[in-house]
């Protein structure tokens, strides 16, 4: 086969190719399913999301009623405010948030150390809010900020602190959500970062100490290098998860019949809730997709930025 | 200079790494917008949570019946199984498949199927603060237009409901189905411990304006001092008086924030000052503790609380009296039922939304065993109506709430009113939590509206 294709004029290379996809014609079966259900429900979807963002769209009308218009949808984003606030807020959350990866390090490094019995207790402690329905979370938390009944008003009110409106006022509603976002996502990162430190060769401490190297020594000079492509996947994960905000921001600050999503003055709006309004609540489908494909580039450079100057290995 | 600045340092291991890396974050970052549909329920403290597929319910089968026009039905409350049991009993050759789905989740996925052309079902129901957006053409059956012939019913139906169906184009986009005619509701116990008036017509009496209430309010508060006579002036107060002059945000294109809202908002604003209010936000986990505790000895809201409260707070069965908003009435909820153009049975579909909407059965069968407030008015001879009510300590509430219907100012609703609502609504937690000027507000509001929404005007 291979013969006759370099016959008909064919590069060398170019059949090469060809001859070897013959040949493992049964691994790229056995790999399609995975790529046809990614064409299908990822693939898609995205291309469609983009060529939605230069039309108009109510959806009532089905796919007939879309009309192209261009550029518009992302000259309306720029200029608009409440899109601009929704980022702002979002990144102060992803700032915030990050501080779940510093305890999840800190506990994971503790659990390994060997120092802590009965260690599978506390990494599926530690694992549980991972799993638990965001519904029950955001009822659960929703109790526990109540500004008159609430648990952590009275806890604080022990040590001599005045009553705070978590979810009401525009300066706590963000510090609540980060709140509730560490608290459900350190599990995960700790998880993460125990398996990274388990793969870390026990022979290199033992050297250290052997040497003379201290807890902190060993800490900076060993695990935390070992650990720097598991610290920066981590990461990246971490400014796709927060930028992306959705569950805990709607339910904690979703809006009554005299208010609005995001809470006072929109402090806890992040730009997926302001996305979800404007799609399904404004059946505004094109802005919608020109906001989600913005994020996306947004995304793509912090991740970009991190990767760039924090997340490589060093030459 | 580090190498790989240079594009062809760039190690092809990196490339590939990088590129796998950003591969996924498109993933991540588009997949945001589209799987929001299934699996998350929006909408706060009010929606309710449901699956994709929909909560089974005991006693009312969700199968096929060989050889009957086999209809779906979409509804977030499972009090609609009294009517589909009793109409596939008597309906030989129609049979109804009850689907319950969340709240949101009804309205998302119809706007969603609406969106892909397909998989919408034949019958669906929609809620007055949603039904706006669906008043585009193509999407929902004009009800006047044959074989459906709404029109004959319009008579029969409260007056400011007909409207709330309708489009600005005059179609008729879903059938009116129940009402939310509202209240002020007050507990009897708190009322007779504080040496207040406790019976409905002595209230009503002694409350012809709204400054009354307030003026009752500092009363209660006088003599006990831990209670309030509301939870939230903004929910208790602004609410209620916005919706006495009829829902929704526009008169034709005309937007009326500055119109509708600012007396309302001053009047909210001096009552909190003046702490009125036990100032606790509505819904949360926050105003059961308060209504437990006593905090707070009434409320401005509509008939349909009566069903929750029953399920949630059992103890105050019995305690709970209403009166008519003082400065005239208002409505505060109630749905629809539309049948969506995709639909292959439509004249089976208008068979039920009838049966449910327009006959005395159909809707007394679901009235009596949920509180779901008819809209269709002859339902209303039925002699239940006329009875006193337990949850009510015996008031003849249901008759106080046909009166009241009778009597609500009817508006057009706005394919907008949503968006509409949340803008206004930042500007009021403005003015609730930061004290800002109504008057201000209103007009910040309405200059934010005209830059949003398209083809308005101030």
């Amino acid at each position: 086969m291979a013969s006759s294709t370099l016959e008909a004029g064919g590069s060398r290379r170019h059949g090469g190719t060809l001859y070897e996809m013959r040949r493992n014609i049964w691994a790229y079966i056995f790999i399609a399913p995975f790529f046809l259900l990614f064409a299908i429900f990822g693939l898609f979807p995205y291309l469609y999301a983009f060529y939605l963002s230069f039309v108009q769209w109510d959806g009532i009308g089905g796919p007939a009623s879309q009309q192209w218009v261009g550029l518009e949808n992302y000259q309306s984003l720029f200029r608009d405010d409440v899109f601009w606030k929704s980022i702002y807020n979002s990144i102060w959350l992803f700032v915030v948030t990050s501080l779940n990866l510093v305890i999840a390090l800190l506990l994971a490094f503790i659990l390994n150390s060997g120092l802590v019995r009965f260690k599978e207790f506390y990494r599926a402690a530690f694992f549980a809010p991972i799993v638990a329905s965001s519904v029950a979370i955001a009822i659960i938390f929703s109790t526990l900020f109540g500004e008159r009944y609430g648990a952590l008003n009275y806890v604080i009110g022990l040590v001599g602190i005045a009553p705070v409106d978590w979810l009401g006022s525009a300066f706590w509603i963000k510090p609540a959500i980060a709140l509730v976002v560490i608290w459900r996502y350190f599990g995960w990162n700790t998880i993460i970062y125990l398996a990274g430190l388990q793969s870390i060769n026990t022979d290199l401490y033992e050297a250290a100490r052997v040497d003379g190297a201290g807890w902190r020594q060993i800490f900076f000079r060993i695990t935390m290098p070992l650990m720097r492509p598991v610290i920066t996947f981590t990461v990246i994960l971490s400014i796709i998860g927060a930028l992306q905000l959705f569950e805990e921001p709607l339910l904690l600050a979703g809006g009554t019949a005299s208010t609005s999503p995001g809470g006072t003055d929109r402090a806890g709006l992040t730009v997926l809730v302001y996305m979800y309004s404007q799609a399904f609540q404004y059946l505004e489908f094109g802005y919608a997709a020109a906001m989600s494909v913005a994020l996306f580039v947004i995304i793509v450079v912090f991740s970009f930025l991190y990767y760039r100057f924090l997340g490589r290995e060093e030459a | 200079m580090d190498e790989s600045l240079i594009p062809n340092g760039l190690s092809r291991r990196r490339f590939l790494k990088t590129g796998a890396a950003v591969g996924g974050l498109g993933l991540a970052a588009c997949a945001g917008f589209s799987s929001e549909g299934e699996g998350t329920t929006g909408g706060g403290a009010a929606g309710g949570a449901a699956g994709g597929s929909g909560t089974p319910i005991p006693g009312v089968s969700n199968k096929d019946v060989e050889g009957k026009t086999n209809i779906t039905v979409w509804f977030w409350d499972a009090g609609l199984k009294y009517a589909v049991t009793e109409f596939n009993k008597t309906n030989k050759d129609i049979n109804v498949k009850f689907v319950k789905l969340g709240f949101d989740d009804t309205h998302q996925k119809l706007l969603t199927s609406l969106a892909a052309g397909s998989g919408a079902p034949d019958v669906c129901a929609l809620e007055i603060g949603l039904i706006g957006g669906f008043a585009a053409k193509g999407g929902l059956a004009d009800l006047k237009q044959a074989p459906y012939d709404a029109g004959e019913f319009e008579e029969d139906i409260v007056g400011y409901k007909w409207q709330h169906g309708s489009a600005p184009d005059g179609r008729l986009i879903a059938m009116p189905w129940d009402i939310g005619p509202a209240g002020l509701w007050y507990r009897e116990d708190l009322f007779k411990k504080a040496g207040l008036p406790t019976e409905p017509e002595e209230v009503q009496k002694r409350v012809e304006k709204w400054d009354d209430w307030f003026q009752l309010g500092e009363d209660l508060k006088k003599k006990t001092p831990k209670t309030s006579l509301f939870a939230d002036a903004f929910n208790d107060v602004y609410v209620p008086m916005v919706e006495q002059q009829g829902h929704g945000w526009f008169e034709g294109n005309k937007l009326q924030f500055v119109e509708k809202a600012v007396e309302p908002l001053k009047k909210a604003q001096e009552v909190r000052k003046a702490k009125i209010d036990a100032d606790i936000d509505w819904w949360g986990a926050e105003w059961n503790t308060g209504l437990k505790k006593d905090a707070f000895a009434g409320m401005g809201i509509a008939c349909w609380m009566q069903t929750g409260l029953s399920q949630s707070h059992p103890e105050l069965i019995g305690k709970w009296r209403v009166i008519k908003a003082p400065e005239g009435n208002y409505n505060w909820g109630g749905s629809f039922l539309s049948i969506p153009e995709q639909g292959k049975n439509k004249e089976a579909a208008w068979e039920f939304v009838k049966y449910v909407c327009c006959t005395k059965e159909g809707q007394n069968a679901i009235f009596k065993s949920t509180g779901i407030f008819p809209a269709y008015k002859p339902a209303w001879e039925d002699p239940i109506y006329d009875q006193g009510v337990e949850f009510y300590g015996g008031q003849k509430t249901f008759r106080l709430w046909t009166e009241i219907a009778e009597d609500i100012p009817g508006n057009v609703v706005h394919p907008n009113d949503r968006q509409a609502g949340d803008i206004i609504g930042n500007e009021v937690t403005k003015v609730e939590e930061q004290g800002k000027d109504p008057e201000q507000a209103m007009k910040d509001a309405e200059a934010e509206a005209l830059k949003r929404i398209r083809d308005i005007e101030s």
